[in-house]
């Protein structure tokens, strides 16, 4: 089963969505109004179902804000330190969220699947 | 009244200590199978021979609260998604005067006895947040609110483990997994014996009841709150000691 189907099948069973409210745009506090206890389960489900360790601070960016100083100019370094961090991102994606960042959490539907399938790479591998 | 469990499966921590396997019986008279933890080959042995007469009927393994990667054993024996229950006796000793106490033993002490069970506890609520179903139960001490000279550290660790219970029930109460936490008194048993073999007639004598709490009233009260019946209590702490601690 394609990756983002299925985030989509458990957003939509964990959260009480529609289908036609997750695209891989969609916002998971922002537009979905996950709580921190819907990210824990989302967690363990994506856990048993992939069969992947979850790193849940990873996972939905917890601690990305501390890697951007305020008004920040996207400068080389700092993007290639998040991505570092958070592998999965691409660096594209890195600047989006930078200049995305100060109206509030931005964890979308697609970083969970980037997330799910650089787990599973490694994980084969 | 009867007692309902809707649960097949419990943990035992702490398994080879006489209340952990006289909780053991019980609950396989109730039809719930206990998988009980030890940490030493003798313990391992003293389970065996305590419940020969049920062999068959539960199950041991190794886990060791200064070794981290045994926790991983206890999650693969565990399999799945398969438990239902947790009942937690585990408890490391370390008695000193706080001003005479060794720093590495106390980093370890606390170490083993609070990081290791919040790393534990972060596992197999997991594990129970797949069914939504779990009910956890801390055997803390009325010693960790009302210590003698020389329990400092084993009272701040109860304290600070029974605020993981606490706070688990809190965070995970919505998900169905819940928590308790008891506090057995002076108890006819390991420490409480030992202690009350010389402080007799002065210790029971400040218990309302005039008498220690017995294995036989602490597993049954363990199978009642891991039990249908108490499904309304959550997130709590539950004198078990005669009233010892209520008055002064």
């Amino acid at each position: 089963m394609d990756v983002f189907e299925k985030v989509k099948d458990i957003l939509m069973e964990l959260l009480d969505v529609e289908d036609q409210d997750i695209t891989p745009e969609t916002y998971l506090v922002r537009d979905l109004e996950a709580e921190s206890i819907d990210l824990l389960e989302l967690a363990v489900s994506f856990n048993a179902f992939f069969d992947i360790e979850v790193n849940d601070d990873e996972l939905f960016l917890k601690d990305i804000r501390s890697y951007i100083p305020d008004k920040a100019k996207i400068e080389d370094g700092m993007v290639k330190t998040i991505n570092e961090k958070y592998p999965f991102l691409s660096t594209g994606r890195i600047k989006e969220i930078i200049y995305d960042l100060q109206e509030g959490p931005t964890l979308k539907v697609k970083d969970l699947v980037n997330y799910i399938i650089g787990n599973r790479f490694v994980n084969n591998n | 009244m009867s007692i309902c469990f809707s649960g097949r499966r419990a943990l035992i921590l702490g398994g080879s200590c006489d209340l952990a396997i006289s909780l053991a019986r019980h609950l396989i008279c109730e039809d719930v199978s206990p998988l009980l933890t030890y940490r030493t080959e003798k313990g391992e042995n003293y389970i065996k021979k305590e419940l020969e007469s049920v062999s068959g009927k539960y199950h041991t393994i190794y886990l060791n609260f200064g070794e981290i990667q045994s926790l991983k054993g206890l999650l693969d024996k565990i399999g799945g998604d398969d438990l239902d229950y947790m009942v937690d006796f585990a408890q490391g000793d370390y008695e000193s005067l706080i001003s005479a106490s060794d720093e590495n033993r106390v980093y370890q002490y606390f170490s083993e006895n609070i990081s290791f069970r919040a790393a534990l506890l972060k596992d197999l609520t997991r594990l129970m947040l797949r069914k939504k179903k779990g009910r956890l139960i801390f055997i803390s001490s009325s010693a960790a609110k009302r210590p003698n000279p020389g329990q400092g550290f084993y009272a701040a660790a109860k304290l600070a483990s029974e605020a993981l219970y606490r706070n688990l029930g809190l965070e995970l109460g919505s998900r169905g997994i819940t928590t308790i936490t008891l506090r057995p008194g002076y108890i006819e048993e390991g420490r409480g014996k030992a202690f009350l073999k010389s402080n007799r007639e002065k210790t029971l004598n400040k218990v309302p009841i005039k008498r220690a709490i017995t294995r036989k009233e602490v597993a049954k009260a363990i199978i009642f709150f891991l039990s249908e019946n108490s499904s309304g209590f959550n997130a709590t702490e539950i004198e078990l000691d005669g009233g010892f601690t209520a008055g002064k």
